[in-house]
């Protein structure tokens, strides 16, 4: 039973963050792509400033420079699908992925004036980054399998 | 080195995807098993419970030892560790983001309300 610590079996594949916010979809949709706003409020604790440069459009590329007591840390990534306001899909390089692609959906689902904001975080397989064009087929069929398994 | 954990890690959340592989990890969360043993708890063929035992070797979640014609497996919790932390630094990260895109717009639109009022 040297494994009883760990409750490992039950771990997920895939990270699912959800949030609750008092406004609606359109608004919460735009901070994320308006380069000021992203910079003001993606400043996690630590975080002395942030510089946010992007593209917003499909296949547009962004940079987040996070800058703390130590120094900068860069996130990157491009834009795969932008669906003003029900859903934002982009990839995710940081320093904590080790230089790995990763994939961020967000979705937004208004509900009587209120969202709910659904952020799923998911590494993709090496198969997946090999080949960039089948990849991404691949990740969206299993986003839109997990979208209509709900 | 980081290359090569990285590849590992991303095996790991491979493994981790498929249920099947998640119950013959709880399984052997519980015990060591043979692969027979496996067969017959679970309802697969050998060889469908022989590749998922290949994914999770590949991914260092589970050990063979080889006995004479017994293969049996044990499982290994170290790689779940790295996962577990991958996962606890995003969690963190967009909980404490999506706090402050909360915080950003409706204080905003608080600030919008009141210039409205004057």
């Amino acid at each position: 039973m040297k494994n009883a610590t760990v409750p490992a079996p039950s771990l997920p594949a895939v990270l699912t963050v959800r949030r609750r916010i008092d406004a609606p979809a359109d608004e919460l949709f735009d901070a994320w792509l308006d380069p000021s706003a992203l910079a003001q409020w993606m400043r996690p604790p630590g975080i002395e400033r942030t510089e946010a440069r992007l593209d917003a459009r499909e296949g547009g590329a962004f940079e987040i420079v996070m800058h703390t007591a130590d120094g900068p840390v860069h996130h990157s990534g491009v834009y795969r699908r932008i669906e003003r306001p029900h859903r934002l899909v982009f990839t995710w390089v940081s320093p904590f992925t080790d230089a790995h692609e990763t994939l961020v959906s967000v979705e937004f689902r208004a509900d009587r004036g209120s969202t709910e904001v659904v952020v799923t975080h998911e590494r993709l397989p090496a198969q997946w980054r090999a080949d960039h064009e089948q990849g991404w087929a691949g990740a969206l069929v299993q986003l839109e399998a997990r979208a209509t398994a709900r | 080195m980081v290359e090569y954990k990285e590849a590992a890690l991303d095996d790991v959340f491979v493994a981790l995807a498929d249920p099947t592989r998640r119950a013959i990890l709880a399984r052997l969360a519980q015990a060591d098993a043979r692969v027979t043993d496996l067969a017959r708890e679970f309802p697969i063929s050998l060889n469908a419970t022989s590749k998922h035992i290949r994914m999770l070797e590949r991914a260092g979640l589970v050990q063979r030892t080889v006995l004479g014609r017994e293969h049996l497996l044990t499982m290994e919790a170290a790689p779940l560790a790295e996962a577990a932390a991958w996962l606890a630094h995003y969690r963190q990260f967009w909980e404490t983001s999506l706090a402050s895109l909360d915080a950003f717009v409706t204080g905003r639109r608080a600030v919008a309300r009141a210039k409205e009022r004057k």
